[in-house]
């Protein structure tokens, strides 16, 4: 379809037109009261000429006015999104201003927006490449963190934006603006929402696990690598191998060895770790921190190339609370001395920190008396009724939620194809869904 | 016969490396007992001589003595590098003594006559065999190679040269006619075995045997008319007897040499009469051996019911440990939990145990299992008791109890904690209650998050390009 057969329809009494269709049509065209959305986003999308309209999209309105200051974000949330995606294109001579990318991002509607996902995407990968070339990549912050919020049906759902977003994030340290996305854990995958690839999941959780890893939340860093390492994959990918790395140094801090991997998790990682000079760590953790920093020390090169010997150390420092741990199991009452001889640590001062730190942090029960002699006790778990109740309902919920999926799946048409096929007993499916 | 000396001479060595604490020379004195006398008694030609090679190495103090019955043995047999082998295992014993014991020369100077007779003998008597091996061959009268390459085997055994016996052996196994043949090769590969201390390879032999004997036990009933069938199967049952001590002896070894110990206390036990054994007594193993290994594994690996059922009152096993008294005193003490007599004991025949070929490299090892169950089993009635009380019923001193103690609270055989500052044992009490609520939590916690892993992954997998397929 050309360009003049796309506003002929669009635009009543202007079919006589000839020549390229100007801005200023298309800017009075979105102003007027009456057009329908779904039909002007269908319209856009039939039209592939992308060059030329994005070309008469930069240019300026006949009365020297800017077109973004015409529009209104939240009414043509559509024609201020194919506006703002052209001009944030690379070759660009006009950029936005970027008010008006804040100003978008805080205000556009989200319904409308979600029938263009491939241009929310641009404009995401728009913006952080604007920043970039300003040298400014913390100016995208604000903005990306408009459109990741709003643009999603729920937070449970993952989008291009996210694994964008996140990068940006990592990349400018600004690790705590991720958080209220990180918070949700990812559910949902809506590919009509959001043109994903198989990377955007990877890349997103990866970043995650970085972002939760840097601000010590270890809990839930775990949780994103693990999700990063053990994504569905024949041949595992290379930020699957790294999430694999960071996952083990953070489950040695967490829980003072590795946790095995879920069954489903590629095996050819698991073989590639264990040969790396992680696998070797691992195997001889936890020691005396000097033993340890001497095991480290040929492969001191890797870790800080791979950017993980900052964890490394940090697993390290931990090596003695490992160790006194240990230790509760073994003894009832010990010296500070004799502590500090089997942990390998020079000063009793020392050895009293780290253990009044670790009762105080809830890891040990122990009490130290005044002629240094630590007596450990049990540990008794503490539970109250309300933990017990709040649990029950997060059972309940994931039982609803099981049982609500279990009947999607049964109406599933493929799936009833694959049963009455496996099973060799000749169903009508379309009897069966009816 | 280049393989047969550096086998005669690594294996004592490696034995030592296996031990690992193994001193280089042992004691042997009042409190050492290592009789002699007994050891050329109990057993018969090559063994003999091993077992002294041994000895001649590893106690310098009985060295001398050794080495003249060893090489009195020597003399009798036809194996030259066996000589060497004797001699060299007093020049490395008299080498660490420091001057202590008079040079070889002095006391038995090289025979050369002897070797250069034998070794002319040996040749002849290859070629010969050699010669009739090839007139069979091409004859192809089945029975008769079978039977060449069984002598050539013979003879390569009574050389030491295990490989070519062995390839020898097993040659012969192509032309066996009858089951009785593949048995009797089966055996003589085993004692092969055992003599080299090859204890991987014997179990498949003893499977062999014990298919051939059942296609000889088939093969025997179906062939005898009725009346006489039910003294048939009588014989053929008690053939059987025969050479199952045989097999549960082997398979025995078998597991013991590879350090599965309650699988060879198992074999050991179900041995049957000491006569049964028959021509492998003192040649392959000594009834009171039997009585050793078993003993010592079943303390090392079974429960204590299975010990007096397995061991004590099992008549079968009584007459091999009436062999050796002293391990009567051994299984009594630990019975009635006398664990220092225990200990004492094992270290009074701890010289006997080391040298012994197919014991010394695991006696560290499974005095090592016997103590840790003796203290498992010590501290079980307690809830708590004073390390110094321990101490003393082990004859240990109490900083050494504490280490070994500790050592297996964190190998969790012990449930119980060291008070260090006053050295009290405390078991451990655990409330059963609280710790099931913390379980119950823990996994619904961690059920919750896996379902809620697994659910993204199942959309990864609906949703077609999310999951790689490159």
């Amino acid at each position: 379809m050309s360009q003049l057969g796309l506003y002929a329809t669009a635009l009543p009494g202007s079919s006589s037109l000839q020549g390229p269709p100007s801005l200023d049509e298309f800017v009075d065209y979105l102003i007027s009261e009456t057009t329908d959305t779904t039909s002007l986003v269908a319209q856009l999308k039939a039209s592939s000429i992308k060059d030329t309209r994005d070309s008469f999209l930069t240019a300026k309105l006949s009365n020297g006015k800017d077109p973004l200051s015409v529009l209104d974000p939240e009414r043509h949330t559509i024609g201020y999104l194919y506006i703002l995606c052209a001009r944030l294109h690379q070759n660009s001579q006009v950029p936005p201003s970027t008010e008006a990318i804040e100003e978008f991002c805080r205000r556009f509607n989200p319904q409308h927006a979600r029938l263009l996902p491939e241009k929310v995407t641009t404009l995401a990968k728009g913006i952080v490449g604007l920043a970039r070339k300003l040298e400014n990549p913390k100016l995208a912050l604000r903005p990306l963190h408009g459109l990741v919020t709003r643009y999603p049906i729920s937070p449970a759902h993952l989008t291009t934006l996210h694994p964008i977003f996140l990068t940006l994030c990592v990349a400018t340290q600004h690790f705590t603006a991720a958080l209220p996305v990180l918070e949700t854990p990812i559910t949902t995958i809506d590919m009509s929402l959001s043109d994903l690839t198989y990377n955007d999941n990877l890349v997103y959780h990866y970043a995650g696990g970085v972002a939760l890893g840097a601000l010590k939340r270890w809990r839930e860093a775990e949780e994103f690598l693990e999700i990063c390492a053990s994504s569905p994959a024949q041949v595992p990918a290379a930020v699957q191998m790294e999430a694999s790395k960071k996952l083990v140094l953070i489950q040695l801090i967490l829980y003072g060895k590795t946790v095995p991997p879920p069954k489903y998790t590629n095996p050819v990682l698991q073989r590639l770790l264990k040969s790396s000079p992680y696998g070797a760590f691992i195997k001889s953790y936890p020691q005396q921190r000097s033993q340890l920093l001497k095991l480290i020390e040929k492969d001191i090169e890797t870790f800080t190339n791979e950017k993980n010997l900052g964890l490394v150390r940090q697993t390290i420092d931990r090596a003695p609370r490992w160790l006194i741990r240990k230790l509760t199991a073994t003894y009832l009452t010990m010296g500070l001395a004799d502590i500090a001889k089997e942990v390998g640590i020079e000063t009793d001062d020392e050895v009293r920190a780290i253990i009044l730190n670790m009762i105080d942090s809830g890891d040990i029960n122990a009490s130290i008396s005044a002629d240094g002699t630590v007596t450990f006790a049990d540990q008794l778990p503490q539970i109250s009724k309300a933990d017990v109740d709040r649990l029950l309902k997060q059972a309940q919920e994931q039982s609803r939620m099981l049982l609500e999926m279990e009947r999607s799946m049964n109406s599933n048409k493929d799936y009833l194809n694959k049963v009455s096929h496996s099973s060799l007993i000749s169903v009508d499916v379309n009897t069966v869904m009816r | 016969m280049d393989v047969d000396t550096v086998d005669e001479n690594e294996t004592p060595a490696e034995s030592q490396k296996a031990a690992g604490k193994k001193p280089l020379s042992l004691p042997v004195d009042d409190a050492h007992p290592l009789d002699l006398d007994a050891i050329t008694s109990s057993y018969t030609d090559r063994s003999i001589v091993e077992r002294l090679v041994h000895i001649t190495a590893a106690c310098p103090a009985v060295a001398v003595q050794a080495l003249q019955l060893a090489l009195d043995q020597v003399f009798k047999m036809r194996d030259t590098n066996l000589y060497f082998s004797v001699r060299s295992a007093y020049e490395q014993c008299q080498g660490n003594s420091q001057g202590q014991l008079p040079p070889i020369t002095e006391i038995a100077p090289l025979d050369q006559k002897w070797i250069d007779e034998t070794a002319a003998k040996n040749a002849a008597e290859k070629n010969k065999l050699e010669v009739e091996l090839k007139t069979y061959s091409s004859n192809m009268i089945k029975e008769s190679i079978r039977m060449a390459h069984r002598d050539l085997a013979n003879y390569y055994r009574a050389v030491g040269d295990q490989a070519s016996a062995l390839k020898h052996y097993t040659k012969s196994r192509e032309f066996c006619t009858t089951s009785h043949h593949v048995l009797d090769m089966c055996f003589s590969i085993i004692e092969l075995l055992i003599e080299h201390r090859n204890y991987a390879h014997m179990s498949t032999y003893v499977f062999k045997a014990d298919a051939a004997l059942d296609a000889t036990a088939s093969t025997a009933r179906p062939t005898g008319p009725t009346a006489p069938a039910n003294s048939s199967a009588n014989r053929v049952l008690t053939e059987r007897e025969k050479v199952q001590s045989k097999l549960d002896a082997g398979l025995g070894l078998s597991h013991f040499g590879q350090g599965q110990y309650e699988k060879a206390a198992n074999f050991f036990v179900k041995v049957g009469p000491i006569k049964s054994l028959g021509t492998w007594i003192g040649t392959v193993i000594a009834p009171g051996d039997i009585a050793v290994y078993g003993t010592l594994c079943a303390l090392a690996t079974f429960p204590r019911p299975q010990i007096s059922s397995q061991i004590l009152n099992n008549d079968g096993f009584g007459a091999f440990i009436e062999q050796e008294p002293y391990v009567r005193e051994l299984i009594e003490a630990y019975m009635s939990n006398r664990f220092k007599d225990v200990l004492g004991i094992l270290e009074k025949y701890s010289t006997r145990h080391a040298v012994d070929p197919h014991l010394g490299a695991h006696i560290q090892i499974l005095i090592k299992l016997i103590t840790n169950r003796a203290l498992v089993l010590f501290f079980q009635p307690f809830v708590s008791i004073r390390l110094e009380r321990m101490s003393t019923a082990f004859g240990w001193t109490v900083d050494e109890l504490e280490q070994h103690v500790v050592a297996l609270i964190q190998s969790g055989e012990i449930k119980a904690r060291v008070d260090r500052q006053n050295k009290i044992l405390k078991a451990k009490e655990t409330d059963q209650r609280s710790v099931l609520y913390a379980r119950v939590m823990k996994s619904g916690e961690h059920m919750a998050s896996a379902n809620r892993k697994l659910l993204l992954r199942l959309r990864l997998y609906v949703q077609a390009p999310l999951c790689n397929s490159r």
